[in-house]
């Protein structure tokens, strides 16, 4: 899905400096946290923009909601699938078109006042109503209504069997207290009923101190500092010299040395995110599908992983990452330059040919990525001219259809639909490529509507298959998450959807 | 024609610093310089590996072992060994063949912007010193507004505006060397423009162009050359600046200051990956710098008298 996905580094460029600061830095861990000893230092790489959850896309500022804010249902840390969380259990109508949350008792926000349904009204209606960046996950919702405090009902225009994902899936769904826009700036300050309370923000860091009457139980840390270190071998100093107990921050490469490492605990786990590359189809010869497939032929996916992750990554010839249930084994494809050659001959295309292949230095690893196929595709007559741009010029050329074509990433998916749809629909919003197949287009159709989870599965991989031989996307690997922390550290988690949730951790 | 500014006529234009000790104009001494400059061992030597930088440069795809994009995932930050003298990279390309054919991508860049700068500064300054009055304070306002810009900050806005690359990072960094060989030639130029063999040569009737082309020009010439000299090393630098930038050529050309950026984030892992194309950086420049005193020692008149001197 897309929110995820544009993560503001460049403005966090300028912290660097002053993050790295190092010693004599006071922080005011406010009246209520206590602060100190047990409070946990955790470095990130970049600053939030803003802490409204409804508003920001910015995977910097969810890192810090995560923690603050809760949602309807949450994907559980191990496996992602949905869980009670401010709802305690919900029935869905026969006809489908109904869902009825019965919502958690005692449940207090941070300024004390109580959660009821009217508040999980006013959060869904002020995304719908003023159309928030996430408005398009309530694309099926007809109404929310509250008939009494401990009760929501969601009422549909067609079945949604992908309801909790969409209400649950990430913080960008965050229960807000009624009239939390007017009463609260919510731009810098929160009112959630999470774990942590927003005390402070500053171009040091961001504090989180510990809610006691957190329904959870309140946590045993008085609380969490974000530091924002961009160079990761800062971080990863700070966290040898135990001034940061926790960072995301680990560049592939140096996965290996911290392995062995006594100083430093590692935690991995394959994420959703997946990287892929995509040609134009208004471009000839990339309209071409024998073109297409000549190019996913040649591409030998191993060497891609071993320059750009280190090998910190999961080769995939389709989209869903192994392991989670709706993956699909699939993989058409062999590494094969003579295979490759023929099709290009076979399409009749005139070698060499020049493929322009954007990417952007935001994301360096489709940089590198781009090296190795720009060396495995010279073989076979095309001729690749990486074209690397700042982030907002490769949106904007993007947005415009100028590319032969690109490299990026998307993140944050749990259910296919968040896969398959906006990418791969003909009238799909991220549909950049103009892939246009009236047969896919009617398999996610009927899938975004079936309850049966079977049926639905068999229908998405159906689609995929087809996504994947027509090379929509050429896909090319789900990337390790990695995460380090001080020995000692535990109670947490890596998850597969990188949200960094610091509720049950305990430091020694 | 004979609107020759007469003596006096600018006095905004300060007098010379050094201006030359003799009247004669001096003969051709292309023999001598040469003699001298080999005199000079820190000269010597740094024109020496000079030459071997440029012919490394000229027949790099000769001389690297491998071609500049040759991968080998197998070899990923392999240390220095026999068979990669100075390692390889994430990429297991081997990065003494980056080095070299790196070398010809630096130094086409830093000829090229100063041959421009060379070209460019020099026609100013001869034009601004030879014609003074109002042609004088045009150019070299225009002149003092570009100087007054920090230099990498200038190339590095002419490269934002007109887009990265080669070409444009040689008129980038060209653009902000002009004001200095402007300013040389200009001092140089009003030394020698009052000198008595060009008002005797100008008093029987010689051209702008003949008085131009064949007694001031020459005569102006060593603070230029020397000029030239100290600028390559600039220019070199500033074009690993602009690479490292991500302003200069495209990956995955190979070019010293993108590999320095790139090798910046292995650095604990692979110390050889930036400091072999750091060193080449270092050795370049210093060269052009070293070579470039030698020459003012050398072409400095009465340093050249003394060294003379000193050697009967």
């Amino acid at each position: 899905m897309r929110t995820n996905r544009l993560l503001p580094l460049a403005a966090a460029a300028a912290l660097v400096l002053t993050a790295c600061g190092g010693g004599g830095e006071s922080v005011d861990t406010g009246g209520g946290g206590g602060g100190g000893e047990n409070t946990l230092v955790a470095a990130v790489s970049a600053e939030p923009d803003q802490f409204d959850p409804h508003v920001t896309n910015a995977y910097a500022s969810f890192q810090v909601l995560e923690n603050v804010y809760d949602t309807l249902v949450v994907p559980s840390a191990e496996d992602l699938t949905m869980q009670p969380s401010l709802a305690e259990s919900w029935t869905t109508s026969p006809d489908q078109l109904s869902w009825t949350f019965t919502l958690r008792d005692g449940v207090t926000f941070h300024d004390g006042s109580e959660f009821d349904s009217a508040d999980v009204v006013y959060s869904y209606r002020r995304i719908i109503d003023e159309e928030l960046s996430n408005a398009y996950r309530f694309a099926t919702v007809a109404d929310v209504q509250a008939p009494d405090p401990r009760t929501v009902v969601i009422t549909l225009t067609r079945p949604t069997p992908n309801l909790l994902e969409l209400i649950g899936a990430f913080k960008g769904m965050a229960i807000v207290s009624e009239n939390a826009a007017d009463e609260f700036d919510l731009q810098s300050e929160a009112n959630g009923t999470g774990p942590f309370r927003l005390e402070s923000s500053d171009a040091n860091g961001t504090v989180l101190t510990a809610f006691e009457d957190y329904w959870g139980g309140a946590p045993s840390i008085d609380g969490v500092e974000f530091r924002y270190i961009t160079e990761a071998s800062s971080a990863l100093t700070a966290l040898r010299n135990g001034e940061v107990q926790w960072t995301d921050n680990v560049p592939p490469q140096n996965v290996a040395d911290l392995e062995s490492d006594e100083e430093v605990e590692l935690g991995s786990v394959t994420s959703v995110e997946y990287f892929y590359m995509s040609m134009n189809y208004a471009v000839p010869p990339f309209d071409n599908r024998d073109v297409r497939r000549a190019i996913a032929t040649a591409v030998d996916r191993d060497e891609v992983t071993q320059a750009a992750r280190f090998g910190a990554a999961q080769t995939n010839q389709t989209a869903i990452p192994e392991g989670s249930p709706f993956y699909l084994d699939y993989a058409p494809f062999t590494p094969d330059q003579d295979a490759a050659r023929q099709l290009l001959e076979q399409a009749g295309v005139q070698t060499p040919l020049t493929m322009g292949l954007m990417v952007t230095d935001e994301y360096p690893e489709t940089v590198a990525a781009a090296q190795v196929i720009a060396s495995q595709l010279e073989p076979i007559g095309i001729d690749v001219e990486i074209q690397e741009e700042d982030f907002a010029t490769w949106l904007d050329r993007q947005s415009q259809g100028d590319f032969d074509a690109f490299m990026l990433s998307w993140i944050g998916n749990i259910d296919p639909a968040d896969f398959y749809e906006n990418q791969h629909l003909s009238t799909g919003g991220s549909n950049y490529q103009g892939y246009a197949n009236p047969q896919v287009d009617d398999l996610l159709t009927r899938a975004a509507t079936e309850v049966d989870q079977a049926a639905r599965k068999d229908l998405y991989d159906q689609a995929a298959r087809i996504i994947v031989d027509d090379v929509s996307y050429l896909y090319l690997y789900n990337p390790d998450e990695v995460q380090a922390w001080a020995p000692g550290l535990t109670g947490y988690q890596v998850r597969a959807d990188a949200a960094i949730n610091f509720e049950t951790v305990e430091l020694p | 024609m004979t609107q020759l500014p007469t003596p006096g006529a600018t006095p905004a234009a300060p007098p010379p610093s050094e201006p030359p000790p003799t009247a004669a104009p001096p003969r051709p001494r292309w023999r001598e310089t040469l003699g001298l400059l080999a005199r000079n061992p820190t000269a010597a030597v740094s024109a020496v590996v000079l030459v071997l930088i440029v012919l490394m440069a000229v027949f790099d795809e000769t001389l690297a072992p491998d071609g500049p994009n040759e991968q080998d995932p197998s070899l990923q930050l392999q240390p220095p060994s026999r068979s990669h003298p100075f390692g390889t990279d994430e990429f297991g390309r081997d990065i003494l063949s980056r080095v070299v054919l790196g070398a010809a991508t630096s130094l086409r860049v830093g000829f090229a912007s100063v041959a421009f700068a060379l070209v460019v500064g020099t026609l100013i300054g001869l034009l601004a010193g030879y014609y003074g009055r109002w042609v004088d304070d045009a150019l070299m306002r225009l002149m003092d507004v570009l100087f007054a810009f920090p230099a990498v900050l200038l190339a590095i806005a002419i490269v934002a505006i007109r887009g990265a690359g080669p070409a444009n990072a040689i008129l980038a960094i060209g653009i902000v060397y002009v004001p200095i060989f402007a300013r040389v030639t200009r001092a140089s130029v009003l030394g020698v423009r009052e000198e008595v063999y060009v008002r005797a040569s100008r008093s029987v009737g010689a051209s702008d162009w003949r008085l131009i082309t064949r007694h001031v020009l020459p005569n102006a010439a060593p603070p230029i050359i020397v000029q030239t000299s100290i600028s390559l090393a600039f220019a070199v630098l500033a074009e690993a600046a602009l690479s490292f930038l991500g302003l200069g050529p495209r990956r995955p050309n190979p070019s010293w200051g993108l590999m320095l950026a790139d090798g910046r984030g292995f650095i604990d892992q692979a110390w050889w990956y930036t400091v072999f194309p750091g060193l080449a950086i270092v050795v370049t420049v210093l060269c052009f710098n070293l070579l470039g005193d030698g020459l003012r020692d050398v072409l400095d008149p009465r340093q050249r008298t003394l060294m003379a001197g000193g050697g009967r």
